[in-house]
């Protein structure tokens, strides 16, 4: 008998899959040495078949003699990264194609075919997200927007958030190994904030041997991003180490008008993360991360009557120090204690440019801890619960509040996991939280999938969200001084009424104040539901309906007039708003080497106060020649901010030749209004529209042997514009150095 | 630097014709006109932008819709007082006049009849006749471009001192009436641009 040879498991670009197993005979499993080869016995008969097999790649099977042939064996990805494993879901781990809840994986390759530097850029290039400007730049997922959405790093949420907003440019996605989003109230695992759905993103640990790498970018608008990172692995210990030095000179969409669209700034994000595997059942993680940023911006302020240019200095930091323990007593049982604390801190300041004198200044410090215990247990082969228990202490001190002011609050959760038959996966949880300010919060949430046949699957779910009150709504202090109006937190508006009219200030009490100060969570009830349908190997289709019925909307309304004219504003529970709508994504393999991804979403959303006003008559709009009519249904536009239609094409290609990589992406975002024009406070005119418009973003990259990635691209080709949009930037080109260091010198 | 004007209305002979043929009851008496007032100049309390403290007090304009001008003092036989965003009636708290107001919604063009059972108020400690607020009274004020416009579709309904009824709607808060896309926070404001029906018969009929 002739000696075999010993075969290869490659991808598509020649890299060896290093987690690749070969099967040959009767379940005898070898998993490839680090070249990706593995040599076949000799014993092997050439009529026998040989499964060649990798996560996250279909399986391939041929006989032994094709093998031998041929020995490298090219494995092609599963299409749609079905078989990625998912934690935010259901905080254990579960591949997406066994999860009843629509989730999406954007892995590193997927990163870093956007060219993206900050966390914004990726997002919108996803399905079902969208990415707005309101005091920073925030995301709406579902119609709902940045408050509504849960953010974790690894696992913890983030905190710091400016008038709801949690910024995602202050997070750079260099360090990122994978981001999991998650549609469709989580508030059954995750509690406040994960109401229309949660971002979870997964930073890189190390995973073997010594790594070490520098990259930078350099883009329009002198934007420069410097990364170096480090991870070790030895006896136990994995540490990776990640330095990122992000600078621009931001831009300005109208130059007419002083100040930057965009502020320019300075970022600096250094995080350790340090794990140790203790013993076979103990491991122990520390994770720190630490960002600062300083940003420059100016503006025209009126001063004695006079037009006079003010700078405004602004400095951002936060400090994440998330340590954590797990114990796996047996292969039943999983305990993990964790802990997160958090500080946010912002500082800004408007100072006259001509003498320094400062007009302005204020800062706001917040601080967020959290201790939670989970407990993992295997009940049977086909049940997993899941229960946890924990509490948080959150505080905030402002310049627009009173004192040092704090919120307490504890909770616990419960989850079943259970697949009643090969076809069947369920899963339900439960979530009870108690706070000190909005007392008790049950969220509720079922999930199920059945595989109809092996290429097709449904999947529904049931839930409850809600969202806390924040310290604003509740606590907030302030005073325009300067347009002479006050806005009071609902808990301090009693009070704050009482002083003014003490001092005269009051004329009338538009809203009895006591019906203020017991402001209650904002909550919804949403149902998704969907389809995934695998027509071949190569086309992957996936669909989800979702309507989400949200009350106890939080909002501002006046509560009394003053002899200024001005007046007095608190927060209300008040509206009640529908989000529907559908998503569909279509993943296509053409060619080897050759993808096709589309996806579109039909977002419909209402107010529905404003919809009962409408059919009751009562809402009217002046038309351009200033005559009063009727609002009608078919006026009405929903709420702000929200395009009816969205969607994608991305096309990429790998030119074998030149090894060259290139992704084509065409994102579409429909028109949307951006404010009342015609009066009446509502989005019903043509005129209150911002136009839609595609962005065409080409990345082009390709690897060296010796490890060098080189990148080149431009977003937004053609320049669209859209002044409504401050996220807009238009037209950017960038070029990319990426290295790997010990590989360079090897 | 207050121009008065008279418009005939083209829409109240449409009205006319309508309502010849369908009903003699509403025909008006006579042919009432609709009387425009642009530019009344009616700035707020000056306040110092720095420290939010009023540094000048401003009078209200007091306008008389019987006689179709400004009245120079709150004792003369004024109907309806203006100053920044506020509206006061002469009468209860302010004024010693009788007259009366409140707001209705309808397209002003036709809305021809006050309803018998509508109530009119007066000034009092607990409320003016004419609310203020965003939304509560006769305009609303956007919280993102901080501009001020009349709520569409709300009329005043005024009892003049004289016990005729007027109808009234405001049309801008802004110089020169300019259309709302055109506003920013340049543009001078509580220069109103209002549309009025006096009808003198003391009938509820316009």
């Amino acid at each position: 008998m002739d000696e075999l040879p010993t075969i290869y498991v490659l991808d598509i670009k020649g890299n060896p899959i290093l987690h690749a197993y070969v099967e040959v005979g009767n379940k005898n499993l070898i998993p490839v040495n680090a070249e990706g080869g593995v040599e076949l016995p000799d014993s092997l008969d050439k009529e026998e078949t040989l499964l060649i097999m990798a996560m996250g790649y279909d399986v391939k099977k041929l006989p032994v003699k094709d093998a031998i042939e041929n020995p490298s064996i090219i494995l092609e990805e599963r299409i749609g990264k079905l078989a990625e494993i998912v934690v935010s879901a259901t905080r254990t781990n579960r591949s997406v194609e066994d999860l009843p809840m629509p989730v999406t994986v954007i892995d590193q390759e997927k990163i870093q075919e956007t060219g993206a530097v900050r966390l914004s850029e990726v997002l919108r290039e996803q399905t079902g997200l969208q990415v707005v400007a309101n005091h920073g730049t925030g995301l709406q997922m579902q119609g709902l927007s940045s408050d509504y959405i849960l953010i974790l790093l690894d696992g913890e949420p983030l905190i710091g958030r400016t008038a709801g907003t949690l910024d995602l440019d202050r997070i750079s996605v260099s360090n990122i190994e994978r981001i999991e989003i998650l549609r469709g109230p989580s508030s059954s695992i995750y509690g406040s904030e994960a109401m229309a759905g949660v971002v979870n993103i997964i930073t890189k640990s190390n995973k073997r041997g010594i790594t070490a790498s520098v990259q930078s970018r350099y883009r329009t608008y002198q934007t420069l991003d410097l990364i170096g990172d480090l991870g070790i692995s030895k006896n136990g210990w994995s540490i990776y180490a990640y330095y990122n030095r992000f600078r621009t000179d931001g831009f300005d969409l109208d130059p007419e008008v002083p100040g930057l669209t965009s502020s320019a700034y300075l970022a600096n994000t250094f995080q350790t993360k340090i794990e140790k595997s203790i013993s076979e059942k103990w491991n122990a993680k520390v994770f720190v991360k630490h960002y600062h940023e300083d940003s420059q911006n100016y503006m025209e302020v009126l001063r004695n009557g006079t037009p006079s240019l003010a700078d405004m200095p602004g400095r951002r930091k936060d400090l994440n120090v998330n340590p954590s323990i797990t114990f796996k007593p047996s292969q039943h049982w999983t305990f993990s204690l964790r802990s997160m604390s958090s500080f946010f801190d912002t500082e800004s300041a408007t100072v006259f440019r001509e003498d320094g004198e400062l007009l302005e200044a204020e800062d706001f410090r917040q601080f967020y801890h959290r201790t939670e215990l989970q407990v993992d247990h295997q009940l049977t082969d086909n049940q997993l619960v899941t229960a946890g228990a924990g509490h948080l202490i959150e505080t905030v001190e402002a310049t627009r509040y009173n004192d040092l002011n704090r919120f307490d609050a504890g909770y616990l959760f419960a989850q079943h996991q259970w697949n009643p038959s090969d076809r069947w996966s369920l899963v339900s949880g439960i979530r009870a939280d108690v706070h000190s300010q909005y007392g008790a919060q049950l969220s509720p949430k079922i999930s199920g999938q059945y595989q109809i046949t092996e290429k097709l699957s449904w999947q529904a779910s049931v839930g409850v969200g809600f969202k806390a009150p924040d310290f604003r709504q509740v606590l907030l202090n302030f005073n325009n001084a300067s347009s002479g109006y006050y806005v009071f937190g609902a808990n301090l508006v009693n009070e704050g009424i009482k002083r003014l009219q003490q001092q005269g200030q009051v004329q009338q009490i538009l809203m009895d104040p006591n019906q203020f100060g017991d402001l209650t969570a904002e909550t919804s009830r949403a149902f998704n539901t969907g389809f995934r349908y695998k027509l071949s190997d190569d086309v992957l289709v996936q669909g989800n309906l979702f309507r989400n019925h949200i009350t106890n909307l939080i909002e501002t309304t006046p509560v009394a007039r003053l002899t200024n004219g001005q007046h007095i504003y608190s927060y209300l529970n008040v509206a009640h708003v529908i989000t529907q709508g559908a998503e569909i994504d279509l993943n296509w393999r053409i060619l080897k080497g050759l993808r096709l991804s589309a996806g579109y979403t039909f977002l419909d959303t209402r107010d529905l106060d404003v919809v009962d006003r409408i059919e009751n008559g009562e809402l009217y709009k002046r038309d351009a020649s200033n005559r009063t009519k009727l609002v009608t249904m078919a006026d009405y536009g929903g709420l702000l901010n929200r395009s009816r239609h969205s969607g994608h094409i991305k096309l990429n290609y790998y030119e074998p030749f030149t090894g060259v990589d290139m992704a084509l992406r065409g994102i579409y975002r429909g028109r949307f209004g951006f404010g009342d024009v015609n009066g009446n406070l509502i989005l019903d005119d043509d005129m209150e529209y911002a136009r839609g418009l595609m962005s065409w973003n080409l990345t082009l990259s390709k690897s060296l042997d010796n490890g060098i990635r080189l990148e080149l691209g431009g977003k937004n080709l053609l320049n669209e514009l859209n002044r409504h949009d401050p996220t807009n930037a238009g037209r950017l080109l960038f070029a990319g150095l990426q290295t790997n260091i010990l590989q360079l010198f090897k | 630097m207050r121009k008065l004007s008279i418009l005939h209305l083209a829409l109240l002979s449409t009205v006319m014709m309508f309502s010849c043929s369908d009903d003699e009851e509403t025909q008006p008496e006579e042919d009432l006109q609709v009387v425009l007032v642009e530019n009344l100049h009616a700035p707020a309390d000056e306040m110092d932008r720095q420290t939010g403290e009023i540094i000048a007090l401003n009078s209200y304009k007091y306008y008389s819709f019987e006689e179709n001008k400004l009245i120079e003092s709150s004792d003369g036989n004024w109907d309806l007082g203006i100053k920044g965003l506020s509206m006061i009636v002469n009468n209860g708290i302010s004024g010693n006049g009788n007259a009366e107001a409140t707001i209705v919604q309808g397209i002003f063009e036709q809305y021809n009849e006050i309803p018998q059972d509508l109530i009119l108020k007066v000034d009092t400690e607990e409320g003016l006749a004419i609310p203020g607020g965003s939304g509560n009274g006769w305009y609303n004020y956007n919280m993102s471009t901080h501009v001020v416009s009349p709520q569409p579709g709300n009329i005043l309904i005024i009892k003049t001192n004289a016990g005729n009824y007027v109808k009234m709607e405001v049309l801008s808060y802004y110089q020169d009436n300019p259309p709302l896309n055109e506003v920013d926070l340049t543009t001078p404001s509580a220069y109103y641009t209002f549309q009025y029906v006096l009808q003198p018969n003391g009938s509820r009929k316009f």
